[in-house]
Formats: structure tokens, sequence, C-alpha cells
């Protein structure tokens, strides 16, 4: 009971803070200078005042901006984003499109990042200053401060290009077609559709760029891992549990991993956010129709609901893994659920 | 522990491998099949797993191109480069280019004729045209499109400015009444916007052609997913920044001379991933190479590489009002900037295939009088004249530049260029950068820019596009060019717009390089290349000026 009044305050405090970024964003897209007629009319159209104004009038420009405000949040209280000014297509049905291509790199990238990033973190901490664990910080520093673009084309390169151990761009091979929409997600929709073919690989063609997206956060959680790890092996509860003869696998899995964890899973929570609004260079180097390439077209074309819609998609996503990482709290560690 | 951990450790790296080593293999099987003459042909590849190959195990083509700005296939709104390759494939005009040399030729016309006073132009259809539909296509179809096309006021609607009324006597006949002379309506008229429609199917689906089809017109997200036209191809998918897939029409009218059965275009933007899918046989044609990645391609045997000029030009702008440009609008300053211009550093930035138009009308164009002398460039004589100017120390000038690209190369690499350049003989720029969205673009539409480095890309195939350039026309408003200014260059406009006579229009055109060779708010810098690469196994491709790429042409060997 008291976790639904908890979550029921937090959908509240979410729909609250919804229209909050929405105003805000609506403001500032207004605010910075950049004018739509101009990112998307031709340079002779934008001379033809008779074009200007059917295109300003057809999308609302022409209107004066508190009306254009109180026309798009009451359009947002029945969930409508609004029209796309650059592709003429609902905001909402631009954001099913490309969000599901994003949902599924950041679910593959989060889960490498988490298994490397965990086991890599133990390793490191177990053998403290090791070569292992030199080698381990070694390769958790490279992966966060390695520019992501830089090291997809490094990747490519190499592992596609010179190795042909992965496949190259794009989230299938050209001689498959795109699965039934049913999810978005191709690997889960390719075994709906019962091609286990299809769905290995499009398997396939997500680990390429995942492992690209992967290497920051799992570099942040192998030295959160690595640091929680090993204040908690100075503890006085592990100190005894080790006087007490328990094995050195044993007291780490079974007591000070948990604990460790805590930490770790807010790392975790706030790079599945981060992944989860689109990473545009990644994705133009894989050729992959996510968010961030469409948030990325809708500024150079100052198309305002695209951005506001990317920006209330980026918002709920952080606010929904809030929540969730919230409730995980208290399944791991009972003193957060007391409290 | 330890060897719990490994194991794990090594049990993790087992199944990343395998699932990549996979998915490798199924791209090194297009790679294997691209060894033999059947790259990303789906039917090759078989199986009940591979279901992108034709339906009948045809061939199949894979092309890359830049997806980016790619915003609708209805051709009543399509004005970006990369959708005509889609576009030609699904529809046809009246007239098409049938090559980068030469005029306009008959496509759906059968004969056409210009009125004495060059303000009617009758256009008799040919016999026996259909769409995939299997509609016949008539006159209605025509008149239909092309009033849609300017009743829609989109980007494209520019191309009707010249047509008054279009008038239907019977099925096979269309008259245009145009509001004056218009010497490049038949090139117009091969513009992908005004692409005939079948009119059917459009109005099925919401379109309307009436007056106010700006705001009552709901076909464009239909016409987005599929194609309702007469062309060889069919556009059956099309994801946005993923991919595009065109089939056969089995409909077609004409003779299909091409083996293709189907296109899959994928919207990959990036040169490098272009390079290294073509070398590897995952595509079969690179639209958007760079003069780095075609370097990396050489040796490869599998590999052709096109770098052929577009008739994309970059330019210096002065603004001729001296309260807006300063000393760059006095013509003799300006003749000194155009005499100390770098002009084949300038193409060595552009990459391999760069050329220098002569004036403002481009290398390739029929009136064209070619090229610029590379060796032009003179700086004792350009100090001098900065001397006679009354600037004999030079001066400083901020030199305005946007963030957009020309062909691939950063509009700030070429501003940089002109200001290295400007330096020797005294004029110290100071590079102003602004977005094109937020400031540049409507200082530039309004005329209030006095020095920059912009570039222009054709609307349609024809030379008379550059008359925007003169003076009292839309760009050579924004120079601050007015017709009263240099009444005489003014007048050069009209003239061509009325030589309807090939003959007549190529003299006027000389004239008007002639009169700007040395003067006038606009040097061409540069006409830049495309950089194409394609594998062997394919004849025909070439770059397209007015298509980017005719797929129509393209066989297997």
């Amino acid at each position: 009971m008291e976790r639904l009044k908890f979550v029921g305050k937090r959908l509240l405090y979410m729909i609250v803070m919804l229209f909050g970024v929405a105003t805000m964003v609506f403001i500032l897209t207004k605010l910075i200078p950049g004018d739509p007629v101009v990112a998307n009319l031709g340079q002779r159209a934008m001379s033809n005042p008779e074009v200007v104004a059917a295109y300003r009038a057809k999308y609302g420009l022409d209107q004066p901006l508190a009306v254009q405000y109180f026309m798009y949040m009451g359009n947002l209280l029945h969930l409508d984003l609004g029209t796309s000014i650059r592709t003429n297509n609902e905001v909402l049905f631009e954001l099913k499109r490309c969000f599901p291509a994003t949902i599924e790199l950041a679910l593959m990238s989060i889960i490498l990042a988490t298994i490397f990033g965990i086991l890599f973190g133990i390793i490191s901490a177990v053998r403290r200053n090791s070569i292992l664990d030199q080698g381990v910080r070694v390769i958790s520093v490279t992966g966060v401060s390695i520019p992501s673009f830089w090291f997809a084309l490094l990747m490519l390169y190499f592992l596609y290009y010179k190795l042909h151990l992965f496949p190259g761009p794009g989230r299938l091979s050209n001689t498959f077609s795109a699965p039934e929409t049913v999810t978005g997600l191709y690997v889960l929709d390719s075994l709906l559709e019962g091609n286990t073919a299809k769905a290995m690989d499009a398997l396939s063609h997500l680990l390429l760029p995942s492992i690209v997206l992967a290497a920051f956060t799992m570099g942040l959680i192998t030295r959160t891992t690595r640091s929680n790890i090993l204040d908690v092996m100075s503890t006085d509860y592990i100190r005894t549990a080790k006087a007490k003869g328990l094995s050195e696998a044993g007291l780490i899995l079974k007591h000070a991993l948990g604990n460790a964890l805590i930490p770790v899973l807010t790392v975790i929570g706030l790079g599945l956010g981060n992944l989860l609004g689109g990473m545009v260079l990644v994705e133009t180097i894989f050729n992959w129709p996510g968010v961030g390439q469409f948030a990325y077209e809708s500024v150079t074309a100052a198309d305002y609901p695209s951005i506001i819609g990317v920006a209330l998609l980026i918002a709920l996503n952080y606010m929904v893994i809030n929540t969730i990482v919230d409730i995980l709290y208290g399944i791991i560690d009972p003193r957060v659920r007391c409290s | 522990m330890k060897k719990k951990l490994l194991a794990l450790f090594m049990s993790l790296a087992v199944v990343v491998s395998f699932v990549g080593c996979g998915g490798g293999s199924g791209s090194g099987s297009a790679a294997e099949s691209s060894a033999v003459g059947s790259a990303a042909n789906g039917g090759s590849t078989g199986g009940e797993s591979a279901d992108n190959g034709s339906a009948d195990g045809g061939n199949t083509v894979v092309i890359a191109m830049e997806g980016e700005g790619l915003e609708t296939f209805d051709p009543g709104y399509v004005y970006e480069k990369y959708a005509h390759v889609v576009m030609n494939a699904c529809y046809e005009n009246l007239f098409k280019f049938y090559g980068n040399e030469g005029t306009a030729q008959p496509c759906l016309a059968d004969t056409y004729e210009f009125s004495e006073d060059s303000l009617t132009l009758t256009v008799t259809l040919k016999d026996g045209i259909t769409f995939a539909s299997g509609n016949p296509m008539t006159s209605a179809d025509v008149a239909f499109s092309i009033n849609r096309c300017k009743n829609l006021k989109g980007n494209p609607s520019i191309m009707t400015d010249t047509i008054d009324s279009i008038e239907t006597p019977d099925e096979k006949t269309v008259v245009f009444h145009l509001t004056e002379p218009d010497s490049a309506i038949l090139s117009k008229l091969t513009y992908n916007a005004l692409a005939i429609l079948d009119s059917e199917v459009a109005k099925e689906n919401g379109a309307t052609d009436a007056e106010d089809a700006s705001s009552a017109d709901t076909a464009r997200n239909y016409l987005d997913g599929t194609s309702a036209g007469s062309g060889m191809y069919v556009l059956t998918k099309y994801t946005p920044n993923e991919e595009i897939v065109l089939e056969k029409n089995a409909n077609y009218w004409g003779e299909n001379a091409s083996n293709v059965d189907r296109y899959v275009i994928q919207l990959q933007g990036d040169a490098n991933s272009q390079m290294m899918t073509l070398s590897t046989g995952d595509i079969d044609v690179a639209l958007n190479l760079t003069d780095d990645t075609v370097s990396e391609l050489e040796g490869n045997d599998s590999v052709a590489v096109l770098n052929d000029p577009t008739k994309t030009v970059a330019f210096v702008m002065m603004n001729m009002d001296e309260s807006i440009g300063g000393q760059v609008s006095d013509p003799k300053v300006q003749q000194a900037i155009r005499k100390a211009l770098d002009y084949k550093g300038t193409q060595e930035i552009v990459g391999s295939g760069t050329v220098t138009p002569y004036s403002l009308i481009q290398d390739g164009f029929m009136g064209s009088k070619g090229t610029r002398d590379v060796n032009y460039t003179n700086i004792e004589e350009a100090k001098q004249l900065l001397a006679d100017a009354g600037y004999p120390d030079g001066f400083d000038i901020d030199l305005t530049v946007t963030d957009l690209a020309f062909e691939g190369t950063p509009l700030t690499d070429l501003a940089q260029k002109v200001k290295d350049d400007l330096a020797l003989i005294g004029i110290n720029c100071n590079i102003v950068t602004q977005s094109w969205a937020a400031g540049y673009g409507d200082a530039y539409r309004d005329g209030t820019l006095g020095f920059t480095v912009m570039y222009w890309g054709v609307d349609y195939a024809d030379p008379n596009v550059q008359l925007e350039f003169l003076p009292g026309n839309s760009v050579g408003l924004r120079a601050g060019w007015q017709a009263d200014m240099d009444p005489d260059i003014a007048a050069l406009s009209k003239a061509c717009m009325e030589a309807t006579d090939d003959a007549d229009r190529t003299a006027v055109l000389e004239q008007i390089q002639d009169a700007t060779y040395e003067y006038g708010p606009f040097i061409m810098i540069a006409q830049a290349p495309a950089h194409f690469g394609y594998n062997t196994r394919l004849t025909g491709v070439a770059v397209s000026d007015p298509y980017t790429l005719d797929v129509t042409m393209i066989n297997i060997a």
C-alpha cells in the first residue's frame, strides 16, 4: 500500500513536471533566434511573400505567441504533440517511429555496460593494485574519456571493414526486410514473426553500436563498483564475516555486493536515461534511425513541435527511470524501505 | 573465485563474438556475392530467412545516400536534392533531361509548340501512357498536377511562377498560358515537383488542385509513403532515416530497359560508413563520398569512382549598397578582390573535380563560357586596384559566413581561404559566423549582409536559374544590386527569358557572362564536384545534375 502511494505521488509529480518542461522548452525555443521559414524554405521560395505567408499560416506561426502557447498546451492535454513542421507528420507518430530503435540500442548498451562494468569493478576491487586492476582501470578511464564518434569510426573500421567480425551500419542486413511492427524492437519483432535468422541478424547489428555506447557507462559503473566494494570491504561487518571464515567469493557476492550496488544503480539509471535521449553522432555513423537523429534534424529545421516533443520524451525517460531506481533502492536495501 | 569470474567473462565474450561473427558472416556473404557480381542481391542469398530479395529472385541494387533533409516524396512539395533520385524513378514529366548536356527532351510529351509571341505552349501527350495503378494518363492529370503544385504554395511552387493558366481542350492536349515569355519553361517542366500525378488516386487520398490547396490538400502523408506516378519504379517503402525501397513498375507503359528489379536506398549520411560499406560490397552505389574517402578506395578493383562537377557554386558576395557593404561596395575594390583570390587553392580545398566558373553561368550549362583561368590571380594588380580605390594600406572588414556546407566543404573553410588570400593585399577580414536558421538566413534574404561567402544550388537544370544573380532579381537584390544601378545588365535578364530560340539565348547568356566577368558584386569561386563510388558490376551510373543519380539508366552487367 505504501509503495502504491509512493508510485501514485511520483506519477502526479511527473505530470506537473512534464507541463513545466513543456512550458520551459516552448519559451526557450521561441526565445532563441531561429526561423522555421528560413530553415525550411529554399533560397528562392523564401523571397516569395505569398509562399512565406502560406507557410506561416499552415503551421500557425502567424499567430501571436500567447495563442500558440495556449493552443499547444491545450493540445498537450489531449496527448496531441502537434504536427512536425519538417515532416508534416504527427510528432507522436514520429516519436513512436524512432523511439523503439533508440530503446533497443539503449537496452543492449546498458546490459553490456552493467554486466561488464560490475564484473570489471569486482575484479578490480578484489585484485586491488595488481596488473589486472591497472588494466581494468585503463579500460574504464578510456571508456569514459574516448569520444564516442571517434570510437564508433574506429570500431567500424577495424571490426567491420578490416576484420569482417561484425556487420556494417544499419539495423538489419540488406537481405532482410524490417519485421512487422509490434514493438518496434527488431530483435523481438523478428522473434514474434518466427524468424530467428532475422532476429540473430538484428542482434548482431546491435552489438557494435551498443559496445560503442556502452563504453562510457561501463567505465563509470566499473569505477563506482570498485570504489564502493573497497569501501564496503573495510567495514566492520565484513571484517566480522571474514573472521568467521567466509570465503572471499561468498564475502563479496553475499555480503559486500548488495550494499556496494546501491550507488551503482544510480549510475545505471542515469546512464540509461542518457542513452534513451539518443546519440546523434553514433546514430549517424551506424545509420541508426533513433531519437538522436530525429532531434538533430528537428533542431536544424527549427521544427518547434518536434523539439518540444523530444524534450518531453527525454524528461519522461529520466522521470520513469528515477522512479524505478527509487523503487529498486527499497528492494535492494531494507534501510531505504524503512525510511 | 578467480576461476568463476574468468569463466563468466569468457562465456560472455563467447556469446558476443558468436553473435557478432554471425552478423559478420551475413555481411560477408554479401561481400562475397559482390565479388562474383551480385552484391546485395537478395535473391542470391535465398533461404526462408532472407526476405528482402525480389519475389522472383531478381536483381537488387543497394544505394547509400544522405538522408538528412529528406522531408517528402509528394511531388507538390518535393525540393530536396536527394529526393530527386526517388522522384525521377517513380514519376515522369512532360520533359526530361536524358544527360547533363543539352536541353530538355520530350518524355510524356509527344510534340510541343510555342506560339509566335511565346506566351502559349501547346503540348500533346504520347499515346498509351498509363500510371502504375493502371489508370490511363490524360491532359486532366497534367493540369491537376501542375495546378496543385502551384496552389500548394510550397517550396517548388516557384517553378510555376510564369504559368498563368492551363487549358485541356482534349484528353491529349495541354495548353500552357504564360504570364511572360519563359525560355526556361521546358526545363522547369522537367522538375520533379511538376511530375504528373495519377489524379484519381491522389484525389482519393485527399489531394486537390484548388486555390486553397495549401490548407485543404491532405495527400502529403499518403504520397510520402507510396508513389502515384507513371515512372519505371514504384515507391513501396519509406522508413525515415533508414531506407527507401523501389520496386519495378509492372504496369510501365514504355520500355523499361533497366534490368534492376529493385532498389534499396539506405539513408546513410556518413561518408566513412559509405566508403566502408561500398568497399565490403554491402552497398553498390555511394553518393556522398568525400575526397578523403575516395582516396581510400584506390586499388579496389570492384569499385569505380566518379568526381564530376555539379552545378552547385560557391561565391563571394559584396554588397553594392555602401551603407551595408562599406569598402567592398566599390567596384574597384571588388575587382581587387577578384584579382587577389586564389582560385586554384580554393579548388584544392573543395576537392578533385572542382572547377571555377568563368562567370555567373556554371560550366556545363547551355551558353556557358566554361571556366575561369586559375592563373587569373594577380596580387600586384590587386594591390594597385586597391590603391586606386583609395585603400593603399588595405582595410579591416567583417566577413560573415554561415554554418552550412558546400557539397561537403564547410563554408567556414572557404571563408578562411578568402581571409588568407585577401590578407596578401592588406584586407584584414574578421570572420563572423552565424547560424543559417538563427540570423544569417534572414540577413541574407533581406540583403543586409555586407561581405559574405555563400553557395547556390540550382533549382532546375537551366542557365536561367542564374538570372537571379542579375541586378533587380532576387539574389542580386540580396547584394543590394538594384536594376537602376546597371540597367543594361538588368535588361539582359528579360532578354534571356524571352529568347526561346537556343541560339538567341546562348548569345544573351554570353553577354551576361562577359558583363560580369570583371564586374559586379558576385565572384564565383568554385563549382563543386560530386564524389560517387559504385560497384563495377553496374553500368550507367553517372552524376546527374537534375536527378543526382538517374537510376532508370542503371543496369547490372
